[in-house]
């Protein structure tokens, strides 16, 4: 896991890491995040959109984005609640 | 954890002592703390050896055994944690386990025989009450 945070905005790569690894990436970034902060990850396990999805369901975040690039799943979330 | 945490909870009663049933273990416990759940495994029978301080080495089941090597390789390639740093991933977001007093004080084992990824020794009202309201799973 490499985490770069800026000013509200941090960045997770969690590439090469299967599942559980990246949800749990991102769970240890929300930890540390405050509501109105952008958490972006990015993710080469298959099973990451879902599972990003049902991770801010769950936890009543919001997804801003997710998109599939050639070599990588990019997650973009704004936090709403901690 | 998350003060305001509605995500309910998920308790696992981990009975198996066989290598292969310690992986949804970690995934399933680890996942489930990612998802600000709050997380229960009360450990018992011969699921117990895999809590020692003194490692036991915890077999296949006899009918998987030929593809322990395949499955060890296959892990190790996809970079899949072992269960134990999983287990231990979930304890950092909150996870807690318990081994089982009674199936404990059968195998001869106290406390002080168990490592650090257990919490606390309980009985069974104990662990029942932890996961009332919540899902649970035996393993």
């Amino acid at each position: 896991m490499d985490i770069t945070a800026a000013s509200g905005r941090t960045l997770v790569d969690s590439r090469g890491s299967s599942c559980p690894g990246p949800i749990t990436d991102l769970a240890m970034a929300y930890r540390r995040a405050k509501v109105g902060d952008t958490i972006e990850l990015w993710a080469t396990d298959p099973g990451v959109k879902p599972d990003v999805q049902a991770w801010a369901a769950k936890t009543r975040n919001e997804i801003v984005s997710i998109e599939d690039q050639p070599d990588k799943i990019v997650a973009v979330l704004r936090i709403l609640r901690r | 954890m998350p003060a305001e945490s509605t995500s309910g909870a998920l308790s696992i009663i981990m009975f198996s002592g066989t290598a292969d049933k310690f992986i949804p273990l970690g995934v399933l416990a680890q996942a489930a703390a990612a998802m600000e759940m709050r997380v229960n495994v009360f450990v018992t029978g011969f699921a117990l050896l895999g809590f020692t301080k003194k490692p036991n080495d915890l077999p296949f089941p006899a009918e998987f055994a030929s593809m322990a090597p395949a499955l060890a390789q296959g892990m190790k390639a996809a970079r899949v944690q072992p269960w134990d740093a999983m287990l231990r991933q979930a304890k950092e977001l909150g996870a807690k386990v318990y081994a089982c007093s009674m199936m404990a004080d059968v195998m001869g084992l106290k406390k002080a025989d168990f490592n650090e990824l257990i919490d606390d020794v309980v009985g069974a009202a104990t662990f029942l009450e932890k996961a009332e309201r919540g899902q649970t799973l035996f393993i």
